[in-house]
């Protein structure tokens, strides 16, 4: 395929929105979150990447980065292990700034002599709170098209319960869009309307040049964030357009809205909307197929491999190794990578973090509004 | 550097007796225990044991088997010095040839085998099913001064006839050779595997492929002419789990004995010596609301909505509402049809099984046997295939075979 390459490179910050969902990132980031029985949630923007033939990566970390390079390693499963290009993690420079960095500006600022010294023509810069199979080549074609400076991704959609509740001063923020006809003409900042907004996906698309040039003079100002102090004072000089965004799109907003968007992955008309456009890569476990012994009752259950299953399970979600022993109830629940469920246990409206063990006979419930989370490797 | 030992993997069988699942495919790239291939076993064995370097012997349809083992990298062998090799027989300078028997194959890659400068060469076979640590296969070797070590396994007496039987000494040193005698002297099958010495294999080789009248087997020629010569000769007796997967039912069975690890002894759950294999890059599972599953392994990119019972589905199956599966095999990627009744039975991959089909029955009275049905087969909605039958052709709507 000598037209694969799509003249981009990706730069994802793998921290965005790590406030959302506290609990989740309490010893990982955003993008390791587990998702959908066997992924981690930069799974999917990754592959997308390399879908479309983007295959010169770097990944902006902040902060809790170990379980990332972790799952990430050399990048062969994404077929990122290149020459040229491939997986660039970018940890904060120790020496260089004391503080680790606020905002997409201060992050870009501190790669731009590796930006000035590629050789793509495009950068596609990407958070990590959306599980979406993206399409990017028909990005880059509706920027081309529309002759843009900027090309910034949006889906139709209300706002939801957890952005209309967010906090004035929050550290992290959405933007809705206001547009005239594909054109960007005005972006609002934590807004509280209610209706069907276009929100922003936090997905741009603009010239390698542009953005050096950009981020060159926003550092010098002082400014922090791409969308407040460099697209939104520019959309007169700029010829910023909106990408409606019309395919699968899971947003993580809360460890609510992570217990849903699992469990809206039993519903096979959202896993073929999400699964069937391209292949999403992932680290490889080597776990044989998943036992149900006698006595095992399941029900609408999403399982990966590696799981033994000798009790009853009902519409949950099951990530690689899990064990559910002779006796145990599993109903509405996300549980984690080995997380085991001893004889006898009840759990309902769960989410479980990696290695938990629920012991004999022990019972917890969550309720649908508020599922009960389990931090990683408790013994409960 | 030198390699202290390196395996050779013969593994251009043609498998005829697998029939209908060997029609595209060479015998070890045969799919197993729902998400492997045969040949996943011998090469994650030498990974587990400490080998790095494998020589993979084809002939027979070897492109399946080509771009499965690709560089190695699912089984950790895709190394700068060693690594995997697949080696196909090729043209030389003064002519080229097929592999003429097992010894013929190693002999035309004795340059392969040098470049490795090994002091030991353990030689392998591509269609068993075992978990077997060769590093202390390797250890009796050695603690035994061998020039030749085989791996054997003890048989029922009624049934060694059967099998090469070595006859061994109280201290495990061969004395006679039997292939499939009438009359066993012993029960010590060979189970095919071999340590040789570097030196003694090169040079048994070489003495093999100046005799014209030699078939150039290993079994047939090279252990016989090792006995001639009193070489040092041991049998090490491996008591594992050990299964040739040459027949139809041997592979079935096989499957089968997967499901049931407390009993059988083949356990694939087993974190100290994994299995390593290709991953199919598939979603986990799904079983629907009314799907009823029994003590069965269900492989990642399922969609279950029928009832499943003790069978293995590898990757990719779809069984769809009101169908029933019963102790069957059935490889990645193919669809069971609504009402169909999948029985006894091994379907390859990606096979559309139609409506209210109905391939294999239940053993009973007479009638027994495991129908197979080989990849890509279409069977027509309502199409009956018998409990005997061997199917690689698409079966037409109501069509009895």
């Amino acid at each position: 395929m000598i037209n694969s390459n799509a003249d981009a490179l990706g730069i994802i910050f793998p921290n965005s929105y790590d406030s959302f969902v506290p609990e989740l990132v309490s010893e990982r980031l955003m993008a390791s979150i587990p998702f959908a029985s066997r992924y981690r949630i930069v799974d999917f923007l990754l592959s997308s990447m390399v879908n479309c033939g983007i295959d010169n990566i770097s990944l902006i970390v902040r902060k809790n980065y170990h379980s990332l390079m972790d799952h990430l390693g050399s990048g062969r499963e994404w077929d990122l292990t290149r020459k040229k290009g491939g997986l660039n993690m970018v940890p904060p420079f120790a020496e260089k700034n004391v503080k680790v960095y606020n905002g997409r500006v201060e992050a870009l600022a501190s790669i731009l002599r590796f930006l000035k010294a590629q050789k793509e023509k495009y950068v596609i810069m990407s958070d990590t709170n959306l599980i979406v199979n993206f399409d990017f080549k028909s990005l880059i074609d509706a920027h081309v098209e529309s002759g843009a400076d900027i090309t910034i991704a949006y889906t139709k959609e209300p706002l939801s319960r957890d952005l209309l509740d967010m906090e004035v001063g929050a550290k992290d923020m959405y933007y809705t869009l206001e547009l005239d006809g594909t054109r960007v003409r005005e972006i609002h900042l934590n807004p509280k309307t209610s209706g069907e907004q276009n929100l922003l996906m936090n997905i741009y698309l603009l010239e390698r040049e542009l953005l050096i040039q950009q981020i060159r003079e926003a550092y010098v100002k002082g400014h922090s964030y791409f969308e407040r102090d460099i697209v939104m004072p520019n959309l007169n000089k700029l010829n910023v357009q909106g990408y409606l965004y019309e395919g699968y799109v899971a947003r993580i907003t809360s460890v609510k809205s992570y217990f849903d968007e699992n469990m809206k992955m039993l519903d096979e008309k959202n896993l073929d909307s999400l699964f069937s456009a391209n292949p999403i890569y992932t680290k490889i476990r080597d776990d044989n197929p998943t036992r149900y012994i006698n006595g095992a009752k399941v029900k609408n259950v999403m399982a990966a491999d590696g799981c033994i299953i000798e009790g009853e399970v009902e519409n949950s979600i099951l990530f690689r190794g899990v064990k559910v022993e002779k006796g145990a109830k599993v109903k509405n629940c996300v549980l984690m990578q080995d997380t085991v469920v001893e004889a006898g246990a009840r759990l309902e409206y769960i989410i479980s973090d990696k290695n938990v063990t629920v012991t004999v006979g022990q019972e917890i419930t969550g309720t649908d509004t508020f599922p009960v989370y389990v931090e990683k490797h408790k013994r409960v | 550097m030198a390699k202290e030992m390196i395996a050779m993997l013969l593994a251009g069988g043609q498998g005829s007796r697998l029939y209908a699942l060997t029609q595209k495919l060479a015998k070890p790239a045969v799919p197993f225990g729902g998400k492997y291939r045969i040949i996943d076993f011998p090469l994650s064995n030498c990974v587990n044991s400490g080998i790095d370097t494998v020589g993979i012997l084809t002939q027979y349809q070897p492109m399946v088997l080509n771009e499965y083992i690709g560089n190695g990298q699912p089984w950790d062998l895709d190394r700068l010095h060693g690594g995997v090799h697949v080696l196909p027989p090729y043209q030389k300078a003064t002519g080229s040839d097929w592999y003429k028997g097992t010894a013929n194959a190693i002999y035309q890659n004795i340059s392969f085998i040098e470049r490795y400068d090994p002091e030991y060469v353990i030689i392998l076979s591509g269609d068993q099913i075992c978990k077997q640590d060769y590093s202390d296969f390797l250890r009796f070797h050695k603690e035994k001064g061998a020039e030749f070590s085989v791996a054997v396994m003890e048989v029922p007496w009624e049934e060694a006839p059967r099998f090469g039987l070595m006859v061994a000494d109280e201290n495990d040193k061969i004395t006679e050779f039997q292939e499939k005698p009438k009359e066993p002297k012993s029960n010590l099958a060979s189970m095919g595997i071999y340590i040789f010495n570097w030196d003694i294999l090169r040079k048994y080789l070489i003495e093999d492929e100046e005799d014209p009248t030699s078939e150039n087997d290993f079994g047939k020629n090279i252990i016989p002419n090792l006995l001639r010569d009193n070489r040092d000769m041991y049998a090490y007796r491996f008591d594992g789990y050990w299964k040739d997967v040459g027949t139809i039912s041997s592979l079935w069975e096989a499957n089968m004995e997967v499901l049931d690890p407390e009993n059988s002894g083949i356990n694939l759950f087993d974190e100290d010596w994994r299995i390593y294999s290709r991953n199919s890059g598939m979603t986990g599972h799904r079983v629907g609301a009314n799907a009823v599953i029994e003590n069965s392994m269900i492989t990642d990119g399922c969609r279950v909505e029928g009832h499943v019972k003790h069978s293995i589905l590898f990757a990719g199956v779809r069984v769809e509402p009101g169908a029933e599966i019963e102790d069957a095999v059935i490889m990645g990627g193919t669809v069971v049809g609504a009402g169909a009744v999948v029985k006894h039975c091994i379907v390859a991959e990606n096979v559309v099984i139609g409506k209210n089909a109905i391939v294999g029955a239940m053993p009973s009275g007479g009638q027994k046997g495991v129908a197979t049905v080989g990849s890509d087969v279409v069977i027509g909605a309502g199409a009956k295939i018998g409990p005997k039958a061997m199917v690689s052709k698409d079966v037409k709507d109501g069509e009895e075979v």
